[in-house]
């Protein structure tokens, strides 16, 4: 190519390594994800150890004083190192259910254990032990991305150095170094949601709850914590309880499937046996079998439309 | 070994005031504008016969701390709804504290930007000719009274109100009552002056009087020890009034 403007050139541009600075040292960015990870775990060896079950549920339930019955009865068991899913549409229980797991929500039946210890009995050691993304990131708008952090390891526990090591080395792992210092009201929701993410991991919990983790961002945002969760899950060995309504999301991330409608699991299997069960490749059908109609009723009706069609 | 969680949320406030501008000069600036204005207006008082001082500015300045303190601790309770409606207080509770350091953490994080912004009124009725009697420990035990005050009456009330509607703008219209609190004192006249026997009955069954007292008497006079006993009486009577209520809408949070 050839010069068109004076000072100007175009073409090709020597090709540079892109880097990343991790802990003040720059590193090839396509290391960046295995060395963050790596670095992350060295000091606190068996934080994955967990009993085979992480989390047992039993008949949990849900009814709130107006009469609602937002959860019933739901039975679930997840082994270590696995990632669960609850599908469902909007309004199915799957946030009750996580909410209920996660100690934010006082179940009225049944019980539920998570990492070993009872959530109604003993909610502090629960929390000791998760990670918890909510739907609706909170976020603290006056803080920066860095202060949040390091705030949420130092109220799991952790010194101020080693919170604020976690923290740089989670910043990078969700590719948000550069803005680590400003203030979380300048980001978007995207960037706000996987700062959330990072901030949940920071006392790096054997179980992680993330409900509807990737729910309104793009699909490049999407795909990149589908990325990280990949590799937490490979690094870290946590076990994983997702809650979705992204047909793919589903297939794509999950051991085993939980569909949730109305309050209740009604099956549960691997994507590959769900879709097998009833000869279908898609979820959609799994879903529109096990609870008789699909997603919501328009969705239902579009649905028949096509069918028809 | 990590710090209490109500200490490090204290911290979070600290750290943010700086960045709320606004919030620090309007919750000083109408409290430094009424002393300056009353204080010129009602001068004359001080010819009434028996009135303590013959500098106005002097009597008023405990007035100015509660007036402080007392409205000023409300931001506590409005930041922590604005935590709520962000959803940014279930992020805390994902951690193994509870909603009690929360609201601790708040309150003591409010509480210190009061003292700050109550020696500051101090430092304007010092260059108005006010003079503390006391000294600085008596001028920092007023501080001390006008802060604990605030907390344990519109603190505790309005974080509880923060707990139960979650709503920043609820809180926020109780305010005008923290005022009602004050003026309903002898913040600008001794009780004897005051004709009405009704007002001054409302005036001797105000708990912030019984803290004004021996606050002024810390400005004017010197250490009145069973005033200032009666006073630290009233703050942990009305705390162990707050404390229960707020266990009970602790209920809110975990529906």
């Amino acid at each position: 190519m050839t010069a068109c403007c004076p000072g100007l050139t175009f073409g090709a541009m020597p090709k540079r390594t892109p880097t990343v600075r991790v802990n003040g040292r720059d590193k090839p960015k396509q290391d960046r994800l295995e060395h963050v990870l790596d670095e992350l775990v060295q000091p606190t060896p068996g934080v994955q150890d967990l009993r085979s079950e992480a989390i047992v549920v039993e008949g949990l339930g849900k009814t709130y004083p107006d009469g609602t019955e937002a959860v019933r009865g739901v039975t679930i068991r997840v082994a270590a190192g696995e990632c669960y899913g609850l599908l469902g549409p909007n309004g199915a229980g799957k946030s009750t259910t996580v909410g209920m797991l996660g100690t934010l929500i006082r179940p009225t039946s049944g019980r539920a254990n998570v990492a070993g210890f009872d959530v109604v009995a003993q909610p502090q050691e629960v929390r000791r032990r998760i990670g918890f993304a909510m739907q609706e990131v909170g976020v603290d708008a006056f803080a920066t991305a860095r202060e949040l952090l390091v705030l949420q390891g130092r109220l799991h526990g952790l010194r101020r150095a080693e919170s604020g090591r976690r923290a740089e080395l989670l910043l990078a792992m969700v590719d948000l170094t550069e803005t680590a210092d400003k203030r979380l009201s300048e980001f978007s929701g995207g960037m706000q949601r996987r700062v959330d993410l990072a901030a949940s991991l920071i006392h790096l919990p054997p179980v992680v709850f993330l409900d509807e983790p990737t729910e309104g961002l793009d699909p490049r945002a999407r795909a990149a914590i589908w990325d990280a969760l990949d590799r937490l899950r490979q690094h870290l060995g946590v076990t994983v309880l997702l809650t979705t309504h992204y047909m793919e999301e589903a297939d794509r991330l999950c051991d085993r499937l939980g569909i949730i409608d109305r309050g209740s699991v009604v099956v549960e299997g691997t994507p590959a046996a769900l879709k097998a069960s009833i000869g279908s490749d898609s979820l959609q059908d799994v879903y529109l079998r096990y609870t008789g109609h699909a997603f919501g009723p328009n969705e239902g009706a579009l649905i028949a439309m096509e069918q028809a069609a | 070994m990590s710090a209490p969680a109500s200490l490090l949320l204290a911290w979070r406030s600290i750290v943010q005031f700086p960045r709320n501008p606004i919030l620090l000069g309007f919750s000083l600036a109408p409290v430094l504008m009424m002393y300056l204005v009353f204080g010129g207006l009602f001068e004359g008082v001080t010819r009434l016969p028996g009135f303590p001082t013959d500098n106005y500015f002097e009597y008023l300045a405990p007035t100015a701390i509660l007036l402080t303190t007392v409205p000023g601790i409300g931001n506590a309770a409005v930041a922590l709804a604005a935590d709520f409606q962000s959803r940014y207080v279930y992020k805390l509770l994902t951690a193994p504290i509870s909603i009690g350091s929360i609201v601790l953490g708040r309150l003591i994080g409010d509480g210190l930007r009061l003292c700050v912004q109550a020696v500051s009124v101090l430092v304007l009725a010092i260059a108005l000719g006010a003079h503390v009697e006391t000294g600085i420990p008596g001028a920092a035990l007023m501080i001390v009274l006008g802060t604990l005050l605030g907390i344990v009456t519109f603190g505790v009330l309005t974080a509880n109100l923060a707990l139960r509607t979650k709503d920043a703008a609820t809180v926020q219209a109780l305010l005008p009552l923290a005022y009602l609190l004050i003026f309903l004192t002898s913040a600008y006249q001794q009780p004897e002056q005051i004709e009405s026997p009704v007002i001054r009955a409302i005036i001797d069954a105000n708990p912030a009087e019984h803290v004004l007292r021996p606050m002024r008497e810390l400005m004017l006079s010197g250490y009145d020890w069973a005033s200032l006993g009666l006073g630290f009486a009233v703050i942990v009577a009305l705390g162990l009034i707050g404390i229960p209520l707020t266990i009970r809408n602790y209920r809110a949070v975990y529906r």
